[in-house]
């Protein structure tokens, strides 16, 4: 794969930082940079067809609303799901989430219930399912990782033997990098008849989500994180999952017929969509998920932990340097140096004109297990070249030289 | 490695990031301040006793960047002794101080150095809060006291 061609369509790259620099991005598992294409679908439609969807019956809105449904389907075949009709935008994971937790959960959950999690989720796929529980007096418990960062399925299915109502579970850690055996986790969880919610906030730029094999129940992620806008995202819900639930949401556009005190509510996916939708957002969806077709899955993969894996090496070959979570990992490094806050790290790596997170990821119940208040984080995208991970490798050992 | 950048590290404050002369908690604490940043995970405590309006004793624990360790660590040598009357001002400058939209030159608020030196964080104003986490705490008492 040519990245330097690929890299020229982020126009992000074509200028320097403030102070001068090339930069280097390695932020990807917060938030994607974006590709021309996709930043000429939005404004395409702002200037060329803007019109609100579902509608009108005039030019632009037949063009918007064709258009805004023609992404539902390159959803579904994108993350192979039976039907476009399972597809609920939101706008975004956490979004999902909370619709999910307060349409569904706090209704189907009993008081006894058991909610799983795992160690190493986001906040955002923890706390909402916390204030469920805590409304309904079920029980949340945390399915607890082994010291490689990886899954306890002994543990996960010793906690199943409790009457467990929903599993939720990222497919890939934002911290750690960690991939999860999906499949085996929704296997365990529909044996004890639970329901499972996948995050696949990560995993959805890897390629990687098969909703099909995977058999979850739920699932979400973002747009941003796939080189698409912000504000978007989807729901997806097995079966006829859609039709069955509380609606997300209420209002216009989700309902058939309106009186003072009773209305009905529409089939489909648009049952969930009140109110006028993020049309320029999910335009951009679509864009972002045509950008990343033109990128080989093998190719894809292999960019990818190319990078991962150099830079995992030769971070281990340096004192001082503790990386957290498993060899085996998907784009995300998080690491701590001796001697040197992460915050004063991402500091000097800026002055470099190089990116990198510092803090806890939103994941402070694993920042608790590893006993540390914070982690650096790199974490690698399609534009990242081995020149980026030799910078970074570069400007750490300066930083700890300076420190020493 | 650039000199903006070794104005934000310089030796004061490397210096005071890792003295711990007034790390600890106090026996005899009657007041308590915690600075604690959720965006960023640092975390500190300062325990104090004060009697007749005078801060008798200070400590600091905890944890964050050097930025953080080390305007806490000095804030905590600062108030040992003062009234709260006399704490009022130096805590209205610091922030001023490591505020980019402070007002006064950094020479005209403060002489020591090791106040001083905190000014560069006028330069990254992403670490401000870093440098002002612990005095907007210390701010909140003094201002309620
Ligand atoms: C694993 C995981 N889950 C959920 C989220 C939340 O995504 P968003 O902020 O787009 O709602 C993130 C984003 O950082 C994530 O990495």
């Amino acid at each position: 794969m040519n990245i330097a061609s690929i890299k020229s369509q982020f126009p992000i790259f074509k200028q320097q930082t403030p102070l001068g620099k090339e930069l280097v991005y390695l932020d990807t598992a917060s938030s994607a940079q974006k590709p021309q294409s996709v930043i000429d679908a939005i404004s395409g439609f702002y200037s060329g067809y803007y019109a609100n969807t579902g509608r009108g019956s005039y030019w632009p809105a037949h063009k918007a609303t064709t258009t805004f449904e023609s992404v539902r389907e390159k959803v579904a075949r994108y993350i192979n799901v039976q039907s476009k009709d399972q597809v609920v935008f939101t706008s975004g994971t956490t979004d999902s989430i909370n619709k999910l937790v307060n349409a569904h959960v706090i209704h189907s959950l009993e008081s006894g219930d058991q909610v799983l999690v795992s160690e190493m989720e986001h906040h955002a796929n923890l706390v909402p399912w916390q204030e469920a529980c805590k409304l309904k007096e079920a029980n949340i418990k945390a399915i607890p990782i082994n010291e490689e960062g990886e899954i306890d399925f002994e543990a996960l299915e010793l906690l199943l033997k409790a009457k467990t109502a929903f599993v939720s579970i990222t497919a890939i850690s934002n911290v750690l990098g960690t991939v999860n055996d999906v499949s085996r986790i929704t296997a365990l969880a529909h044996k004890a008849g639970a329901k499972v919610f996948v995050d696949a906030a990560q995993a959805i730029a890897h390629k990687t989500v098969d909703v099909k094999t995977w058999k979850a129940d739920f699932l979400a992620f973002s747009a941003h994180k796939l080189y698409g806008p912000t504000g978007v995202g989807i729901l997806y819900m097995a079966d006829d999952l859609v039709n069955q639930i509380k609606p997300l949401s209420f209002g216009g556009g989700m309902i058939t017929e309106v009186g003072i005190e009773e209305s009905g509510y529409r089939k489909g996916p648009q049952r969930h969509e009140a109110g006028t939708q993020n049309i320029a957002g999910v335009i951009g969806l679509g864009a972002a998920i045509d950008f990343v077709d033109t990128l080989p899955e093998f190719e894809l993969h292999n960019h990818l932990n190319e990078l991962t894996s150099l830079a995992y090496e030769l971070l281990s070959e340096i004192q001082g340097v503790n990386i957290l979570g498993p060899e085996e990992r998907a784009g995300v490094i998080s690491f701590t140096v001796e001697g040197i806050h992460p915050h004063d790290l991402s500091t000097f790596f800026n002055e470099q004109g190089v990116c990198i997170r510092a803090g806890h990821h939103c994941a402070q119940p694993l920042m608790n297990k590893y006993k540390v208040p914070a982690t650096a984080r790199v974490s690698f995208g399609i534009y990242n070249s081995k020149e980026d991970v030799m910078t970074f490798i570069k400007v750490l050992k300066e930083t700890k030289a300076f420190f020493e | 490695m650039n000199e903006r950048i070794k104005g934000l590290y310089q030796e004061h404050i490397l210096k005071k990031s890792k003295d711990e002369t007034f790390k600890g908690v106090l026996q005899n604490e009657t007041h308590r301040l915690e600075a604690y940043n959720p965006m960023c995970g640092d975390k500190y405590t300062i325990s104090m006793s004060i009697e007749n309006d005078v801060i008798q004793d200070a400590r600091f624990d905890g944890f964050g960047c050097a930025i953080s360790k080390a305007s806490t660590a000095l804030l905590t040598e600062i108030v040992i002794g003062k009234s709260v009357e006399e704490i009022k001002p130096i805590v209205e400058n610091f922030l001023e101080l490591v505020d980019e939209h402070g007002k006064r030159e950094p020479e005209e608020i403060f002489e020591d150095d090791q106040l001083l030196a905190f000014a560069a964080a006028r330069e990254f104003p992403e670490r401000k809060t870093c440098a002002s986490l612990s005095w907007d705490e210390l701010k909140l008492l003094v201002d309620t006291h």
